[in-house]
């Protein structure tokens, strides 16, 4: 009886195809996607038919959660000849927080210790008397302040009144993108974006929209997500 | 001698194993897909009137026929959350102060429904947008000339005097959901309609709105 010869093939499989597409892949996607941000409240932008894009610099972003919190979002230019992100937002901090002591002698000075925390945290927004504090939390403090106690005061604005806080911010930012020859990027329309989600009632919209036209700024846009045209 | 020692030398196996390699990207793309984000939003460009007191003379004059004033409402659903599908209330020209006249309208395509409704208004200029898209369609035209013939379409609308066009007032209540006015925002934006407003509800209004509700504005 002959013996049946069984035929040893090797079970290595060559993985350099394999190895090829993946790595495919991975630049694909590390070249067409952005980094989900950081944000302390989550929304749900209303769907529009609107095609156009949000700009992805020189942007001043304002969020309102669904109970009304108002929070802000600089990002600089992304020409390194111009004002950077982290420039940017130090500035507006110095700018807005400067205004406030004006006001409020008593209150802490801020260190450059603090300003350049203050140029890595995207989303911010915690009231002045609380901002010095604010920074010097540890990171997980931070955004749990962020969500819990957080959000720019903000109120009806008043003719010729005092500003409130959250117009404090958007008069800083003003003057330091004046003060960087940005200041057409801001007015133009499409320097501020206003992200509420779907189901806010429209009157926290409307305050901060209130708020904006009495900075003068009456020319923005509103963040949505993308809906086919129904025919 | 040499030359012997050279042959014996031992075959080296030039492959390399790349199973660990493709484990490595495997976990790289997945953090990828997981932490980042293809989608960008979108934007939809708003104009709100300044505030600074400007001249009579420089304000724009417009027909009051042609204006039509929507009040959006919100209402409560059962769970007690905000419905996005809230009452729409309409009038045309001045509010009616003798009837109290409040028309309700709804979101929708029919003809009945605001899309038609703005459609009949501005016919003239969405005949010629349809045009203009129909040559985009079979490919006569390209993208930009399509959105440059639009865009003069509706300039030369809004220049012409004369021309019937329809001038949209939105006047969101404080209960109003914020996708009803994006929704309504839309709609000027599907219907070409380049006049149209976003302002607060006046004394009238909140008469109107009292006489067709039954109860004042703000209060459930």
């Amino acid at each position: 009886m002959g013996k049946v010869k069984i035929k040893k093939k090797s079970t290595h499989i060559d993985m350099t195809a394999m190895s090829d597409v993946t790595v495919l892949l991975l630049t694909f996607f590390m070249l067409t996607s952005t980094f989900l941000q950081k944000e302390p409240v989550q929304v749900i932008t209303p769907p529009s038919v609107s095609e156009e894009k949000v700009p992805d610099e020189k942007l001043v972003q304002v969020l309102i959660g669904p109970d009304g919190k108002v929070y802000l979002n600089l990002t600089g230019a992304k020409d390194s000849t111009q004002l950077s992100t982290e420039t940017f937002r130090s500035e507006v901090l110095q700018e807005a927080y400067g205004s406030y002591s004006e006001t409020h002698p008593s209150a802490p000075k801020l260190t450059m210790q603090q300003a350049l925390e203050f140029s890595k945290i995207g989303t911010f927004g915690v009231p002045m008397k609380d901002l010095t504090s604010w920074l010097g939390m540890k990171m997980e403090k931070r955004d749990d302040f962020l969500k819990n106690e957080g959000g720019i005061p903000i109120a009806i604005s008043v003719k010729d009144g005092p500003r409130n806080e959250f117009q404090t911010w958007l008069n800083a930012v003003k003057v330091v993108m004046q003060r960087h020859d940005l200041g057409k990027d801001l007015v133009g329309g499409r320097g501020v974006a206003i992200k509420a989600g779907q189901d806010s009632p429209y009157s926290l919209v409307q305050v901060v929209m209130d708020n904006l036209q009495t900075e003068k700024l009456n020319k923005f846009t509103l963040m949505t997500s993308l809906k086919s045209e129904e025919e | 001698m040499a030359k012997k020692d050279k042959s014996r030398q031992k075959k080296f196996d030039t492959r390399i194993d790349f199973t660990p390699m493709v484990d490595m990207n495997m976990l790289l793309i997945t953090f990828f897909m997981l932490c980042t984000t293809m989608l960008k939003s979108q934007t939809l460009d708003l104009v709100l009137p300044t505030n600074d007191n400007i001249n009579k003379e420089e304000e724009t004059k417009i027909k009051e026929s042609d204006a039509i004033t929507f009040i959006l409402d919100g209402t409560l659903d059962k769970d007690g959350q905000r419905s996005t599908n809230g009452k729409i209330y309409y009038y045309e020209g001045q509010p009616d102060m003798e009837n109290f006249t409040l028309n309700e309208i709804k979101f929708g395509n029919d003809k009945d429904a605001i899309r038609g409704m703005l459609q009949k208004r501005n016919k003239e200029l969405l005949d010629q947008v349809n045009k203009f898209k129909e040559e985009w369609k079979t490919g006569k035209i390209n993208d930009s000339i399509y959105n440059a013939k639009v865009k003069e379409a509706r300039a030369k609308q809004a220049e012409d005097l004369n021309a019937k066009r329809p001038i949209i007032v939105i006047k969101p209540t404080a209960n109003a959901c914020y996708a009803d006015v994006v929704h309504m925002l839309d709609e000027m934006q599907i219907n070409q309609i380049s006049t149209y407003q976003l302002e607060t509800l006046n004394k009238q209004d909140s008469t109107l709105y009292e006489h067709k509700v039954g109860h004042a504005l703000g209060a459930q």
